[in-house]
């Protein structure tokens, strides 16, 4: 028996077999220009837009900002996944907020009462101004997951010196929250069958949500045992430095320039808002 | 290990089904709140996991599981991000009040609700006061707002609101963890930090006999 077959390779033909391993030879690639750009200069560049937005407020900026969010998110190929998260956020938070704040904040030129409640001219500019703030700042942070997916993140923060502990944390928690979300819905779904009522009143809800939950929790924790021998064994524990499959493309040094000449534009917006010199 | 991080090395303290407990108390958090909002109901339900893992890994497991997961839901809700503090203090509240044997009876489990909604409910409020004024974009606003549609200035109004809303919701959650605890089966209890105070045989919550390993992170 000749290795090749003892092993099993022989069933993948040997071009697709060179493609694979020459997969994991080359750097990681998304297939974009933009999302293929380093994370520590995404990051830097959407903290300064976030920062620009804070630091100079209004009616004019802050929409601007958010306006080009949607544009970067579009050229890297995300725009769908990023408008509805971002306008989900924009619609609840920005919407509750708005509408809170100018009914609540101080003003003299008044709209409409409701009870003791007054909507001013003053209340609802002041409320504007803050809710788009308050998006527009978030809108960053959406961006930022939207363009570099948690496993590179992850990756580029190993590469900077993180504990692989750490990362492991962080991924393992995004799995689980698939698994246990699945595991959830079919528990869900065998009590319900089982005559558990999921509607009706809250203590009724209740009951069913620990119903559903409890064994859902006990069976996850009790696979974790399981998942650290597994891990054991593939020697996760080793005090060595661990190898990856995937590797990221090193970052240009005109780009890591580039990425702190915008963080401190970012702070050269704060300091001269809070300082009016521009 | 020469390069090895303080971070490792401390985790390491922990013994490593702790942090392989970290990513499941992470996910209970989030699917928690989830089937929250499937079930319709109106509570939040987004802290099982950090007092889970605090009672059951310690304060400082408790504290990261609910710091990671406050940052993972503020990937879709980026106004969650500075409460993160709030989890983090729950899971080392959690910690600390499981170490004294609070979540071994039930009537001990339910006083445990008021500090966590203190937590939970005063700081969250002074976050809200100081980072957004006293709106943060959430569904308690239009219970605030009702408060100061009455005539209560906002900054009452908003502590009125946040603390028996966050009671309301921590009650069931410490329930919820109480059950858990009563069932994790002794064999996982050994290996967890502060699993002893759990053990069903000739152990109680006032005279603890720590395992070896158990006993160096629990105490750190």
């Amino acid at each position: 028996m000749t290795s090749e077959a003892a092993t099993g390779a022989g069933s993948i033909p040997a071009a697709q077999r060179t493609a694979l391993i020459e997969r994991f030879r080359r750097p990681m690639t998304l297939g974009n220009v933009v999302r293929d750009l380093p994370p520590g200069f995404v990051f830097a560049a959407l903290v300064s837009l976030a920062l620009v937005a804070a630091s100079r407020g209004g009616f004019i900026w802050p929409p601007a900002i958010c306006l080009g969010y949607i544009v970067i998110a579009f050229v890297a190929g995300v725009g769908r996944t990023f408008l509805v998260n971002f306008l989900r956020m924009a619609l609840i938070v920005g919407g509750i907020l708005f509408l809170a704040r100018s009914a609540t904040q101080p003003g003299t030129t008044v709209y409409f009462t409701i009870g003791a409640l007054r909507v001013t001219r003053e209340s609802v500019l002041a409320a504007g101004q803050f809710a788009l703030f308050v998006v527009s700042v978030s809108g960053a942070l959406i961006l930022l997951f939207a363009l570099v997916p948690i496993k590179k993140l992850m990756l580029a923060l190993e590469q900077s010196g993180v504990t692989p502990r750490a990362t492991f944390v962080v991924l393992a928690s995004f799995q689980s929250i698939i698994n246990l979300g699945n595991h959830s819905r079919v528990v869900a779904a065998a009590q319900e069958s089982r005559g558990i009522e999921m509607g009706g009143s809250i203590p009724r809800k209740v009951k069913a949500f620990f119903a559903i939950l409890a064994p859902v929790f006990l069976a996850a924790m009790g696979e974790t045992e399981e998942r650290a021998l597994a891990l054991d064994a593939r020697a996760f524990g080793a005090r060595a430095r661990h190898t990856h499959l995937v590797t990221l493309r090193p970052s240009p040094v005109g780009l890591r320039i580039l990425g702190i000449v915008l963080f401190l534009a970012g702070i050269a917006s704060i300091v001269g808002a809070v300082t009016r010199w521009f | 290990m020469p390069n090895e991080s303080r971070f490792v090395r401390f985790l390491r303290g922990y013994g490593r089904l702790t942090i392989f407990m970290i990513p499941i108390g992470i996910a209970i958090n989030i699917v928690g709140g989830q089937i929250a909002i499937l079930t319709k109901l109106p509570l939040y339900l987004d802290s099982i996991g950090t007092i889970l893992i605090g009672a059951l890994c310690g304060g400082i497991p408790g504290a990261i599981v609910g710091g990671v997961a406050n940052i993972i839901n503020a990937i879709t809700a980026p106004t969650q991000l500075p409460y993160s503090l709030l989890s983090i203090m729950f899971g080392v509240l959690a910690g600390f009040l499981s170490r004294r044997g609070f979540f071994t009876k039930f009537w001990k489990t339910l006083v445990t609700a008021p500090m966590f909604s203190l937590i939970g409910g005063v700081l969250g409020a002074i976050i809200t006061l100081i980072l957004f004024g006293g709106f943060s974009g959430a569904g308690t606003d239009f219970i605030t707002a009702s408060f100061v549609a009455a005539g209560v200035p906002i900054t009452p109004a908003v502590f009125l609101a946040a603390v028996p809303v966050d009671l309301i919701d921590k009650i069931p959650t410490v329930i919820l963890v109480y059950l858990i605890l009563g069932r994790i089966p002794d064999r996982l209890l050994t290996k967890v930090p502060l699993g002893y105070v759990y053990l069903r045989k000739n152990v109680t919550a006032s005279t603890p006999s720590k395992p070896a390993e158990a006993k160096t992170a629990a105490d750190a």
